[in-house]
């Protein structure tokens, strides 16, 4: 016998077309349209208008194929949409800058540099002298917990430190958003609880406003004060739910907290209902 | 632990080589060659030691040296620049191409007669036949690894404020590192060869012309002299450029 899953509960709210005064990042009907061969082409993102206010912690949640991705590569500026524009404090993003930092889930570190070298890349690309941006960077490397491993590269670290490191060269150059696609989805099931919640601890610092892309549900309301839920072929947004859950957030409490675990088994729901759309298309 | 591995490569890579002089010996031993045309290793060695403190001899090495190193720094820079170039821009992609898949496959040493009439008998020939030919492994390798930088590596460096011209220089020549030095390899054992054949087709110095000259007067001896000399700054230039690599590799998985 089959669940019907329930769309009707009293939190889920329609994308709201309303621009709030404290908006950061406006995404205003963005397609991108991939030519996959001579007769098809592969619609990645379908007409997505999405508003981001300033410090706002945001999840971008859908299976895999549903363009998420590339929603983020085009905030980054990485790639250039097909047709509607993405806007960051209402200049038109044409292309990446330092405003916008990038977390990768394949970490993308500089392997010829060492742990320093790579948190200190940012900095000195800015224009820091040398002593300055070399203080700085040990202070984040000391934030993000790897104080010790400064002159290590890359390839000595396990993958959870490469994250850190990925995390402490991106904050390094103060950028206003942070972009992560899918940051922890290389990482076991214990690493990345621990890479959670020591983001979240250091992002309560300073609430810089956070993209997150991932296909984990648990990860995307712990984390969030929004989910967006997308849908696949072609990528949509499906609901914009708010997590509307105390900060700071500790783990401990939330997984016992009613409204946390009715968020996940809701979403969960939706998440196969789109999943399951995605498939029969 | 990596200490005795090391020690035990290194003798297993040895093994063959005192086979190859133990069997060279035993050709003469047991009469099968001609002392007289096929000395035996212990003479041909102590040959070498005589000739190596001999000015005249060290001249010919120091030639041979000059036309490799010149011929294979000329191939570098080129081919490190070009592969770069051409991985970057379509454009030169485009032009330089069809070039590299006439040139790359034709016999450079084909080309050695014209350069003599243009260049002479001097150094100018025998380097540019030994930069032609170095040139195109580390082109080709230059090309394959700075066309195969991982694309995130470049977004991360634009997104912390590279402009896109210091994208080459900041990540893709440090990313390509690797392929390029693997080419530099291969191009060095090339240079080698080349710069010996080239001193045996026509020179007037040289550890290939030693050679040669050596033959045509049937002084056996003497022909081998400069086959091992050639055989051993091989190996120490492998050597050499072994240690840069793994100086400017360690940082990569891979080295």
């Amino acid at each position: 016998m089959k669940v019907v899953p329930s769309r009707s509960s009293e939190w889920v709210k329609p994308v709201m077309p309303k621009k709030p005064a404290s908006a950061i990042i406006e995404i205003e009907r963005v397609s991108q349209v991939f030519q996959t061969s001579a007769r098809k082409d592969h619609v990645a993102l379908s007409d997505i208008s999405l508003t981001i206010e300033e410090g706002a912690f945001v999840s971008i949640l859908g299976p895999s194929g549903c363009g998420k991705s590339t929603l983020l590569y085009v905030v980054g500026g990485f790639v250039n949409p097909t047709s509607g524009s993405a806007k960051i404090k209402g200049r038109t993003i044409t292309g990446p800058g330092p405003d916008r930092g990038p977390v990768f889930q394949e970490f993308a570190l500089f392997p010829w540099k060492t742990v320093l070298g790579n948190v200190m890349y940012g900095p000195r690309q800015q224009g820091v002298r040398t002593t300055e941006a070399e203080a700085q960077s040990r202070a984040l490397i000391e934030m993000v917990g790897l104080k010790g491993y400064e002159n290590f590269y890359p390839k000595e670290l396990s993958g959870g430190m490469k994250q850190r490191v990925a995390l402490a060269r991106t904050l390094a150059y103060h950028p206003e958003v942070l972009l992560m696609d899918e940051p922890f989805g290389a990482l076991d099931a214990h690493t990345r609880t621990r890479l959670q919640n020591d983001l979240l601890n250091i992002w309560e610092r300073d609430r810089k406003t956070v993209l997150f892309v991932t296909h984990s549900v648990d990860e995307a309301v712990f984390l969030s004060d929004k989910v967006v839920m997308m849908s696949k072929s072609p990528g949509r947004i499906r609901e914009v739910i708010d997590i509307d859950l105390p900060r700071p957030r500790r783990r401990s409490e939330l997984l016992l907290d009613p409204r946390y675990q009715k968020y996940v088994v809701d979403i969960e729901r939706m998440f196969d209902e789109v999943d399951e759309t995605g498939a029969l298309l | 632990m990596t200490s005795q591995l090391r020690s035990t490569s290194i003798m297993l890579g040895l093994a063959p080589i005192v086979l190859v002089i133990a069997l060279w010996q035993s050709l003469v031993s047991f009469g099968f060659a001609p002392a007289v045309l096929l000395p035996p290793p212990g003479y041909v060695f102590s040959r070498l030691l005589q000739q190596l403190m001999t000015w005249t001899f060290q001249q010919e090495i120091a030639a041979t040296l000059i036309r490799l190193f010149a011929g294979f720094a000329i191939a570098v820079v080129l081919g490190v620049s070009i592969g770069i170039a051409a991985a970057a821009s379509p454009g030169i992609n485009a032009v330089v191409r069809p070039i590299v898949r006439v040139l790359a496959p034709l016999p450079k040493v084909a080309l050695y007669p014209a350069l003599l009439l243009l260049l002479g008998f001097g150094h100018g020939s025998k380097i540019t036949l030994v930069a032609a030919d170095a040139l195109f492994p580390i082109l080709l390798s230059t090309y394959y690894g700075a066309s195969t930088v991982e694309q995130k590596l470049i977004w991360s460096a634009m997104a912390a404020g590279t402009p896109r011209y210091e994208i080459l220089f900041k990540v893709v020549l440090p990313a390509a590192m690797p392929s390029i030095l693997t080419g530099c390899r291969i191009g060095l054992v090339i240079s080698c060869i080349v710069v010996f054949l080239a001193e045996m087709i026509t020179s007037t110095d040289g550890l290939g012309h030693v050679l040669v000259t050596a033959a045509r007067t049937f002084q056996a001896v003497d022909m081998f002299v400069p086959l091992i000399t050639i055989s051993l700054l091989g190996l120490i230039l492998n050597v050499l450029l072994g240690a840069v690599r793994s100086y400017l590799l360690r940082g990569f998985p891979e080295a």
